[in-house]
């Protein structure tokens, strides 16, 4: 499949907030440091931003529209999509649309979340728990169960059920183990480790993991993503209009979108065999050997790989799924410091959601821009040209240093 | 199980989502059968139940009773307190079991039943309160 947008549009400018557990600032005030300092990472001013896209909107993220008024900008184009994680790269592809299509000129895309900042009107007595699992759980409430294997009624609660679900299967199927398993959040640990906005930078071990409490088995406490305060923004631009601003630009070389059918299950490839997929056998074929093709590359030109850690298990089909090793045998490839900086596919140098922070992925995407301009400092990965962010429920951007 | 009146006290967990699409699979567990609609024109059964065949899109289909057969295919076992205890007061299990005829579901294993990918197992009824009966699953009985 090709899609005929890549290479026309660039991200120009990124910026972030302070991350933090806690940060007692309120989302919007985050989300004008993240805003802010995409700008002048770009050189640009407020008034020359005219489309916005936020992916996660309130309660626990600022709407577009709140951030508008707030900010007094003045937008042709906005657009915004609910409360999943996976509409990150969703965000940016249809800011390249609407810059390639004319709509917009420059577009932040971004997430601005505070989950300690707001004080909220009635809360309701007698309900436990909270947006990511038990009463509160919203997804949990949506009608045929939620998107990550939620249903209440029977107890099955929180994204994190659906990633155990799989985790649990994968296990069964291919032999792996919890402990393999570590080696990816120990991964990341020593990115955030060279990363100052990280959260959580002390060391990891595999025996820290195997040593900390289950929290939906058989995931553990440090196959969690984090939960925070925090703001993340990209400017999207075309490619022209990148090539004459201040920063060395970077290109979104290719792109595919996300799909969803009976095939897919958030956390698993097609064929895993969880929740209404079918059970059998599956490895990447012509659409995704169409991403590598649109970007005049192929897999083996990928100097890193970013994907979406909410949980440490989804790296394993994620990178599976774009063809870096066969299905079942990610365990073996995420061994030995392979996933590492210095190693032969280094996944999330910054440390990811289990480690950076969790700002929807925003962050990830800050990263990447960061080391194909070669301003990531201590993390640097020699020589990065082209970069992808791909998942493992099917969408992918390639991003390219501009030559 | 299936024998034991509803328990006096008021049920603390959370309630289905009940539709017109779900309601005959919920009225049925009432009396203890599991029904799943079945397609007229290709005879697949979906769970959880839906307006159309999601495999060819024939808008006829039959509620049609099923086995309570199915394997285990996947299983996770709760370890963080995220509901008001009620019925579900950790460490509790619950079995993603793929019915023999098809579609998947949850259910928590009875009390002692230790879930495994693989096991033979049957569907079982709980009535949790007068309105409500869930379906748990437990070793198949080989005759």
């Amino acid at each position: 499949m090709t899609t005929g947008i890549g290479g026309r549009t660039a991200i120009c400018g990124v910026g972030q907030s302070a991350y933090g557990r806690r940060l007692g600032r309120s989302g919007i005030d985050l989300g004008a440091d993240a805003i802010g300092a995409a700008l002048d990472d770009a050189g640009l001013g407020p008034g020359d931003l005219n489309g916005m896209v936020v992916s996660f909107g309130s309660p626990g993220g600022v709407d577009a529209d709140a951030l508008a008024f707030a900010l007094g900008l003045d937008l042709r184009f906005y657009s915004q999509t609910w409360g999943h994680g996976r509409f990150t790269a969703t965000c940016i592809q249809q800011a390249a649309m609407a810059v390639a299509s004319g709509m917009a000129d420059v577009v932040a895309c971004l997430a601005a979340v505070s989950f300690s900042g707001v004080t909220r009107p009635g809360r309701v007595k007698g309900r436990k728990g909270s947006a990511v699992g038990g009463d509160r759980d919203h997804e949990g409430a949506r009608e045929a169960g939620g998107g990550h294997g939620e249903d209440p009624v029977v107890g099955m609660t929180s994204p994190g059920v659906g990633a155990a679900l799989a985790a649990q299967r994968y296990f069964a199927r291919f032999g792996a183990s919890s402990e393999q398993l570590a080696a990816v959040p120990v991964a990341f640990r020593k990115g955030a480790a060279l990363n100052p906005a990280a959260i959580m930078r002390d060391p990891l071990t595999v025996q820290d993991h195997q040593s900390s409490r289950y929290v939906c088995e058989p995931l553990r406490l440090y196959d969690y993503c984090l939960v925070n305060d925090g703001a993340a923004c990209v400017l999207v631009c075309s490619a022209e209009r990148a090539r004459d601003l201040a920063k060395p630009s970077v290109e979104l070389a290719a792109m595919l979108p996300l799909p969803v059918s009976r095939r897919e299950f958030i956390w698993a490839w097609p064929g895993l065999g969880v929740a209404q997929q079918e059970d059998g056998s599956w490895e990447p074929g012509r659409r995704e050997a169409g991403l590598y093709a649109d970007a005049g590359i192929t897999r083996a030109d990928i100097d890193a790989f970013f994907t979406y850690d909410a949980f440490s298990f989804v790296v394993w089909p994620a990178l599976e799924r774009w063809g870096f090793c066969p299905m079942g045998e990610a365990p073996a490839f995420t061994q030995d410091g392979r996933i590492e900086l210095g190693g032969e596919l280094p996944v999330n140098t910054h440390g990811g959601l289990l480690s950076e922070a969790h700002v929807m992925a925003w962050n990830h995407q800050v990263e990447i821009v960061r080391q194909l301009r070669g301003e990531a400092g201590q993390r640097q990965v020699a020589g990065a040209e082209h970069i992808q962010w791909g998942n493992v429920y099917g969408d992918s951007i390639i991003y390219r240093r501009a030559s | 199980m299936t024998d034991e009146p509803s328990p006096p006290e008021p049920y603390e967990g959370p309630l289905p989502a009940v539709t017109n699409l779900n309601r005959p699979h919920w009225e049925a567990l009432r009396e203890h059968r599991l029904v799943a609609p079945r397609c007229d024109h290709c005879a697949r059964c979906w769970l959880p139940p839906g307006p159309w065949c999601p495999a060819c899109w024939s808008r006829s289909f039959t509620w049609t009773e099923l086995s309570g057969l199915g394997i285990v295919t996947s299983w996770v076992r709760f370890h963080q307190q995220y509901f008001r205890r009620g019925p579900f007061e950790i460490p509790y299990a619950v079995a993603e079991v793929t019915l023999a005829e098809g579609p998947r579901l949850y259910a928590r294993p009875v009390d002692g039943a230790e879930p495994a990918v693989g096991q033979v197992v049957e569907i079982c009824y709980e009535d949790v309160s007068a309105e409500l009966t869930l379906a748990r699953v437990r070793p198949a009985s080989v005759a």
